[in-house]
């Protein structure tokens, strides 16, 4: 995805010119199949397209016509039911708890992170001195690469360290916080208390997030030009009114392509929550979606019900990517010059 | 006593382990419907290809020569050496033959694409919490009844071998789907060196177990912990007690899954125990939260709390955290009264690490290894570094090789004679996912008796009202 720069650039958005490789016209006319074409097409179109095809079409065709039968999984043999599978889906409490953690895991996680991401990294860029050239506050590039520290642990690591710090009786927040005289996290469940179960697990997939979307906003920060914050600060602009009038708005669509991203993320969450808590939480309370399929597909032998929870979670993340798209087009997206 | 032992498993794999070895005992009884009402233990066909050998003594189901028999077994608690134990014997005395043991701790999601294709291994080890359900594959697995008939390595029919009743659990009409290969004892487990520093001895009834609570609660010490993965363990006890305590009846009512089956006088009384234990604090706190191997840990390294309701597997399981001189020793689950209906001594005990033979596999070859493996040599190498009892018996000598909870586990069942009762409702439906949350919630005392009973009987309703599952008569 571009920056959306041009309009500051004195551009007109349409104008600019075509960087990427196009085939330029070989000898004689520009439609004649050539050779050198027709490779060219197989090469990088067809071959993508034919892996496409194979590996990402055709598995969701499959999964949509095994939801329709009753397949157990380890037998060729499989009878066509329908939408059996999906009637029983909408009645069936143990799933739609699970969809439920899934949507609330979908709206906080994305919000969460990224606003403290956003935050980091307006700090890191133009939160420094007043005076002068614009630049992040002191140290900007030691907090840049420590908090990308986390991101580089993989997801089920993130998860098994902090079980175990989160652990009632030898974990380290109990030891701190009684350590402060805090006698009631004596043996505290952080883990395994109905109110405290999701938050803390999302709290685990938030610091494991956080650097890696702060420093996708840096990037886009650095896009903008520096004339365009000098001549607010001329303006008389605060540091927070920049943040809010110029950076946020010359930055929207790379937060609403983060928004998608660990939004879907958020959706799955299978890893984090499979290491937090893999009997699905206190009253499962932190079960997801991904959860329940993978325990109705192997443990219960219904590949076809789990199918179905599958074909709903598709729906229900492009229903998400649908609602950030509108979301960000109603509040003005579109008027911005965001959409590329 | 301890460091005799020499494999150390890794932590993760035993983790899995424990539960599901757990989990994995006769598995699908579920099976047993499907094999007796859809009809068709007639077709078991022997196999695909069958170029084979000649079968004579040596070789009775006539595996081919210089074959490659295609093992994949659950890396559990007990690990894949025994198997390839038994690897070794078969390369010796099937010239030119050898096998491929492949461990694997997810065997149905490994497993799953090979039994679609038609192309499943010769000899699997369906445990874990990975396994394949039964009810899934019952049709597609060999009868192992010719095994059972064919001789062993020293020349006696392993029928002749084996403890009595371990074949019921998994014969699903008159098909035997799975041989089980270890014996399994149920109990409450403790530390008779803590014990006997303190002068306790270890509670025969609930009340003498309040009382010992409250001893314990005098030194800082629990009664009880638990982790937030195993918490069904205090199922598993509160229906031990309650069938010991009430007898078949109670237990047939939770098999067959009957309305009501758990308001039975038995089991609330076994349930109003365990909340008084938990009202006084007689639970170490913080369970719900804690990994059930850190859990285990309190009690055998750390010794926090002083009882552990589990399978016999705990020994080998907590091999690397135990303390030192601790003297590991089981009991039969406590009872409610002192003259329950089934004796003092009753006892849940039945055979886990089930063996399957699929049937598109090379039959001849997978049968022959599970031959080998129920050899004397093989089980008592079996009984020898793992401590725990093949199906095999006699194989186990008094001593129970330096360990006290392997000595303990053969007084108990000789204690138990005839009263030897086991239970597979729970797995058969697979309901332990659903049960873990509410049995958390019980023992960090956040639910009632009346929230335990009703959510619990939620479960089995929904199980007894779809009909999507197939149910399996219990007697």
């Amino acid at each position: 995805m571009t920056l959306s720069g041009s309009v500051i650039d004195g551009q007109p958005p349409n104008q600019t010119t075509p960087t990427g490789p196009v085939p330029g016209p070989r000898r004689g006319r520009r439609r004649k199949w050539t050779l050198d074409r027709i490779t060219f097409f197989i090469v990088f179109l067809g071959l993508p397209l034919a892996l496409f095809l194979i590996f990402v079409i055709n598995p969701f065709i499959q999964a949509g016509y095994y939801s329709l039968t009753n397949w157990s999984g380890f037998s060729p043999e499989q009878e066509f039911v329908g939408l059996q599978n999906f009637i029983t889906l909408a009645q069936d409490p143990r799933f739609t708890n699970a969809v439920g953690n899934s949507v609330v895991l979908g709206l906080v996680v994305p919000f969460v992170t990224l606003t403290i991401a956003l935050i980091f990294a307006i700090l890191i860029t133009i939160g420094g001195a007043g005076r002068g050239q614009i630049r992040g506050v002191k140290g900007a590039g030691f907090y840049r690469v420590v908090s990308l520290f986390p991101y580089v642990i993989p997801g089920i690591a993130i998860g098994l360290i902090w079980r175990l710090i989160l652990d009632p009786s030898s974990g380290l927040v109990n030891g701190v916080l009684t350590g402060l005289g805090l006698d009631q996290f004596e043996s505290f469940a952080w883990l395994g208390n109905v109110t405290t179960a999701m938050p803390a697990s999302i709290f685990v997939i938030v610091w494991g997030f956080v650097g890696f979307y702060m420093l996708l906003f840096i990037a886009a920060i650095k896009g903008i030009p520096a004339e365009t914050y000098e001549a607010a600060r001329l303006d008389g602009a605060g540091r927070a009114r920049m943040s809010w009038s110029i950076t946020l708005p010359l930055i929207r669509d790379n937060v609403q392509t983060a928004y998608i991203y660990i939004g879907i993320m958020a959706l799955d969450a299978y890893v984090y929550m499979q290491a937090l808590n893999p009997q699905g939480g206190p009253d499962s309370s932190t079960l997801v979606m991904s959860q329940q399929l993978f325990r109705t597909a192997f443990t219960e032998s219904k590949f076809g019900y789990a199918s179905a929870m599958g074909v709903v979670i598709a729906l229900v993340t492009l229903v998400f990517a649908a609602l950030v798209f509108t979301v960000n087009r109603l509040t003005g997206g579109k008027d911005d010059g965001g959409a590329s | 006593m301890n460091a005799k032992l020499t494999t150390t498993p890794d932590r993760r794999t035993v983790l899995r382990g424990g539960i599901i070895t757990a989990a994995s005992l006769p598995l699908g009884v579920t099976l047993a419907s499907c094999a007796t009402g859809g009809g068709g233990d007639e077709e078991t066909t022997d196999g695909g290809e069958e170029p084979g050998g000649e079968t004579s003594a040596d070789n009775p189901f006539g595996m081919a020569e210089n074959t490659t028999v295609d093992a994949v077994i659950f890396d559990g608690g007990y690990g894949v050496d025994y198997v390839e134990f038994a690897a070794d014997i078969l390369a010796e005395t099937h010239e030119g033959s050898s096998v491929e043991v492949s461990p694997s701790t997810q065997i149905a999601t490994e497993l799953q694409p090979r039994f679609v294709g038609g192309n499943p291994p010769d000899l699997v080890d369906n445990s874990g919490a990975g396994s394949i359900g039964f009810n899934a594959i019952l049709d597609q697995l060999e009868d192992l009844n010719d095994v059972i008939d064919a001789p062993n390595l020293e020349g006696t029919t392993i029928r002749d071998t084996l403890y009595d009743g371990v074949l019921a659990p998994s014969t699903y009409g008159d098909k035997l789907a799975a041989i089980n290969y270890v014996l399994t004892v149920y109990g409450v487990w403790y530390s008779s060196s803590l014990f006997e520093e303190n002068g306790w001895t270890p509670p025969t009834t609930w009340d003498e177990a309040l009382e010992l609570g409250a001893a314990a609660k005098e030194q800082d010490l629990y009664l009880f912990g638990w982790g937030t993965e195993a918490a069904t363990y205090y199922q598993t006890l509160a229906i031990e007690s309650a069938i010991k305590e009430g007898g078949d009846e109670v237990r047939l009512a939770l098999e067959n899954l009957e309305a009501d089956c758990w308001s039975q006088d038995a089991i609330q009384g076994v349930f109003a125990a365990m909340k008084e234990a938990v009202d006084a604090g007689y639970f170490k706190p913080g369970g719900s939260g804690t990994q059930f191997t850190a859990a285990q840990a309190q009690w055998s390294n750390t010794q926090e709390f002083l009882l552990y309701p589990s399978g016999s597997w705990i020994e080998n399981e907590m091999r690397d955290q135990t303390t030192e001189g601790f003297e590991m020793k089981g009991i039969s689950s406590m009872s409610l009264t002192s003259s329950p209906a089934l004796g003092a001594d009753a006892l849940h005990s039945t055979a886990g690490e089930p063996f399957i033979v699929p049937s598109d596999g090379n039959t001849a070859a997978g049968k022959e290894l599970l031959r080998i493996m129920l050899s004397k040599e093989s089980a008592e190498n079996f009984a020898a570094t793992k401590l725990a009892p093949t199906i095999v018996r006699d194989t186990v000598p008094a001593d129970g090789f330096g360990s006290t909870a392997l000595v303990s586990q053969t007084d108990l069942l000789s204690a138990a004679g005839e009263s030897i009762f086991t239970f597979n409702f729970v797995n058969t439906y697979g309901m332990n996912p659903e049960q873990l949350p509410i049995w958390n919630s019980f023992l960090d005392g956040s639910k009632s008796v009346a929230d335990l009973t009703s959510e619990l009987q939620a479960i089995t309703d929904r199980i007894r009202e779809d009909d999507t599952i197939d149910k399996v008569e219990v007697s």
